[in-house]
């Protein structure tokens, strides 16, 4: 009697042990009169330190926790820059070298205990050049210094001597609690684009000195919510009650009534975010489990539609329409994303890339275009993107004001005719023909990419056998193989950390050769000319005609097959005002969310 | 699975062991059905390997996710891959993991266990019991996993690995046959007359494990099967080509989706195979049983 007692105790123990955090615990009540927001993502963030936010998972939280300087407006389309720390858009010498800034007076961190007495201190100048510091400290290892690397005077000096952050540095200085100074080596058009990035977001030294790696996990900074709680499958962040008032201006962010009218939002004008007492970011790498939370009660209110469920969400592609069922229960919007999609070869690869011998590098010339030619776009779009996908030329994507609509296609339409006939005139024959690698992180998704690949260059008489598949167990090994330069093609995507295309074309100038941005080693003079004669360039029809000669070498060379920009769909419950977009915008928009209570 | 002998007095007019276990066998219905079930697989993987059917299992079309039909017998995939070309494929795949594993590791498992056995309490089989101990308390699937992922730049990885997990089996099934058989007449007889030790072991001793080694043998066989669709399936078996395993990987996207083609045929094929090896395995088992001989 007294074991069969005693396992009723251990059983309910188990069971009380089994039950989820309680509010207390997570630093959340109960109370239903607050609004809470709970929003999904794919995938987790690695780190929430800002000088680590290159994926739009930390970026999203970390322009929630943090402040930067600027921002982009809520629903204006194409993306348009606005000030959030900043008083106003930087004053620029006339000489495009010296920016000055301002910041907001007032500012303050959250509490914590590195502060004196606990409470959270003002929002300096000295802590943005203190931050920017950090990307460039060795020991922080950092991931966003290749945003000014070599472009702010004395940075990357200061980096070689050793990164000490008592050591002014000429180009970055606050001139007072509330300047910013930053003079430039050479003109530099995208800087204010990238003082909108997380990696630009504001830290306090106190803080990070006290927590070290830990800051990355139990972040402060000055936005408009405070982390609770984070881990791998949910972030508790709460309003910050301290956040500046400042009315949202819907007219100002970029109202437009025909597309936003009827989303609620206009019942926010002049009010002052955050509107919702607590945000949940849940991370949900699975679909099926995101799409049962989402439609299932109030578990998530926020998804994109997961290309399993494209069937269940879409009734017609062109135009997109979706099924009254779902329209009836959620708000939608969908659109390009703010990137693409490419195959892309190692150039310095010997059997694909340039070679010494000019017989064997037209050769492998007329092979990259050859497999560039038997490449199916259509077929892929419809396959994996289900047709929704915007199939377009060369590596300026059409998100950008640079795009070109009236550029050939030439480049990515099928011609497997034109393939053979390429092969057959520089003398390849499946006796020749090399093996090709298709370098991959591992998944079936990936290997059914390989098989349709595979399948696209058997029709032009590549044998099958000297197709192999390269998989590796995740990104992160993947994407060192190819900054190592060990994979002569591979399948990647880009998305733009700012609305220029100058973010794509830097990742074909060849002092950006891996382990830089430039994955292709493609090393072309004429084209870093040309890019160095543009990058200084404010944006004008002489910088976007320089941008499409760049565009159209990279198209001659065959360097990439490129490439598709894939459309999302965003799904949000009805009780949920907000205009979702996890581009360029990142997270910016959380402020703006708001819970309409029943 | 347990069948029940029939002993009419035919079977003792069967002269030898052979022919007595034969005669068991071929009046086992089920076993009967289940060769013949493995025989039609075999016959499906002889035609692929000289190239008569399934040769299209790679080529990709505009005709994706299409159900049955006069074109594609058992539909199509995600890519327009046709489904059927793609299950007769990989039923290739199985037999030659399956065939691969289960003749190097019965070998193995035979030569060490006989090994083992002939020197029964000595440091040898000391030894080969260690390292078969040592083997055998690794959990099984998280070793082949690991060796097929420390050795996933070699084509026979996921082969080599399940070789070196199986053959531990069948070294302790023929150690102890071996065991049982050294103090046997005949054996002691060829010592008596001075024969060496190596003769004696591979002339008379394992030659009488034949029975042993058959069974294991296939019962290997459907292990490889199984664990080569189980790999694939985790990323880490068939790489270039298609096996069930994969497909069923593909299908957990397509159920997602509501299309089931890929799932119900790689699942199917690989159910009726592992159920008609059984049978015959079971069957052979019974009909090699010399304990039924006798």
């Amino acid at each position: 009697m007294r074991i069969k007692l005693l396992l009723i105790w251990l059983l309910a123990l188990l069971l009380l042990a089994c039950q989820p955090d309680s509010p207390e615990q997570t630093g959340f009540t109960s109370d239903s009169t607050k609004k809470v927001y709970r929003h999904s993502e794919d995938d987790r963030p690695n780190s929430l330190d800002p000088i680590k936010a290159s994926t739009v998972y930390s970026n999203l939280l970390v322009v929630n926790i943090f402040d930067t300087l600027y921002a982009y407006k809520y629903l204006q389309r194409p993306y348009e820059l606005k000030p959030n720390l900043a008083t106003a858009l930087p004053e620029i010498s006339e000489d495009g070298l010296t920016y000055t800034i301002k910041i907001k007076p007032n500012v303050k961190f959250t509490d914590h205990p590195a502060f004196v007495e606990g409470q959270g201190r003002e929002v300096i100048a000295q802590d943005f050049v203190y931050s920017i510091m950090r990307s460039f400290d060795p020991k922080n290892g950092g991931t966003g210094a290749w945003l000014w690397q070599g472009k702010i005077v004395g940075l990357d000096e200061w980096q070689d001597n050793g990164a000490d952050y008592d050591t002014e540095i000429v180009g970055l200085q606050a001139l007072d609690d509330y300047t910013i100074q930053i003079q430039l080596t050479a003109p530099y058009p995208q800087l204010t684009y990238t003082l909108a990035m997380g990696f630009a977001a504001i830290t306090p030294r106190e803080v990070v000195e006290k927590l070290g790696q830990e800051f990355g996990s139990k972040p402060i900074g000055s936005g408009p919510f405070i982390l609770k709680k984070f881990d791998s499958e949910v972030a508790y962040l709460m309003k910050n009650p301290d956040f500046r008032t400042e009315p949202l201006d819907i007219y100002f962010e970029g109202y437009d009534p025909a597309l936003h009218s009827d989303l609620g939002i206009e019942q926010l004008h002049e009010q002052s975010p955050p509107f919702i007492d607590e945000l949940e970011v849940h991370f949900i790498k699975e679909t099926s489990s995101r799409w049962h939370s989402f439609t299932k009660g109030n578990e998530i209110h926020y998804t994109t539609v997961p290309k399993d469920k494209q069937n269940t969400v879409i009734m017609q592609q062109e135009p997109l329409q979706l099924h009254p069922q779902i329209t009836e229960q959620y708000h939608f919007n969908y659109g390009l994303e703010a990137g693409f999609v490419y195959h892309g070869f190692n150039m310095l690869d010997p059997d694909f890339g340039i070679s010494a011998d000019e017989v064997q590098n037209k050769n492998n010339h007329a092979l990259r275009c050859a497999i560039r030619k038997a490449h199916n776009w259509s077929q892929k779009n419809r396959a994996f993107y289900f047709g929704l996908g915007k199939v377009f030329p060369g590596i300026i994507p059409p998100s950008v004001p640079e795009f070109d609509p009236n550029l050939s296609n030439d480049s990515v339409e099928v011609d497997i005719a034109g393939a053979r006939a390429l092969l057959a005139e520089h003398g390849w024959t499946s006796e020749n023909l090399p093996v090709f690698e298709y370098h991959v992180s591992g998944s079936v998704l990936q290997k059914q990419f390989y098989e349709q690949m595979r399948g696209f260059m058997t029709l032009m008489g590549y044998p099958s056998s000297l197709i192999k598949y390269k998989p590796y167990p995740n990104f992160g090994q993947f994407n060192k193989a190819v900054k190592k330069r060990q994979a002569p093609f591979f399948f990647m995507g880009w998305t733009l950390d700012y609305p220029d295309a100058e973010n794509t074309l830097q990742m074909f100038y060849g002092p950006n050769a891996t382990p830089g941005q430039n994955n292709f080693n493609y090393q072309n003079p004429e084209f870093d000319a040309l890019f160095e004669q543009s990058r200084t360039l404010q944006p004008s029809p002489e910088r976007t005609a320089l941008y499409r000669q760049m565009n159209q070498m990279v198209i001659d060379d065959c360097v990439v097959i490129s490439g598709l920009s894939r459309n999302k769909i965003h799904l949000w419950h009805k009780n949920v005002i907000t205009f979702p977009d996890r581009e360029i915008v990142g997270g910016f928009h959380l402020r703006y969310v708001d819970i309409i209570k029943e | 699975m347990s069948l029940s002998v029939n002993t009419t007095p035919d079977i003792k007019e069967a002269q030898s062991p052979t022919s007595r276990a034969w005669w068991r066998f071929k009046n086992d219905h089920w076993g009967i059905t289940g060769l013949l079930v493995v025989m039609i697989y075999f016959i499906i993987s002889l035609g692929v390997w000289f190239g008569i059917w399934g040769l299209d299992w790679s080529q990709t079309s505009d005709a994706f996710h299409q159900p049955p039909s006069l074109d594609h017998w058992l539909g199509t995939n995600a890519i327009g891959q046709d489904i059927a070309n793609r299950g007769i494929y990989a039923t290739k795949v199985a037999f030659e993991v399956g065939l691969l594993v289960a003749l190097c590791a019965t070998f193995l498992g035979t030569i060490f266990g006989a090994i083992a056995g002939f020197k029964h309490n000595s440091w040898i089989d000391s030894c080969l019991l260690w390292v078969m101990g040592v083997l055998d308390s690794i959990p099984f699937y998280l070793f082949v996993a690991a060796m097929a992922y420390a050795m996933s730049e070699l084509v026979f990885a996921m082969h080599l690995a399940m070789i070196l997990v199986f053959w531990t089996e069948t070294a302790r099934v023929v150690r102890a046959e071996v065991i049982r058989l050294k103090h046997m007449e005949f054996v002691e007889s060829a010592h008596a007359i001075g024969q060496q030790q190596v003769l004696i072991l591979f002339k008379h001793i394992i030659p009488n494990t034949s029975h042993l080694m058959i069974i294991q043998a296939t019962i290997t066989f459907v292990a490889a099967i199984k664990t080569e669709v189980i790999l694939s399936f985790l990323g880490l078996g068939v790489k270039g080509g298609i096996s069930w395993g994969l497909m069923i990987a593909e299908a957990t996207n397509d159920i997602q989706a509501g299309y089931f083609n890929n799932f119900i045929v790689a699942s199917g094929l690989l159910f009726i195979l592992v159920i008609a090896f059984n049978l015959f395995s079971d069957a052979l088992q019974d009909a090699l049983d010399p304990k039924l001989n006798k």
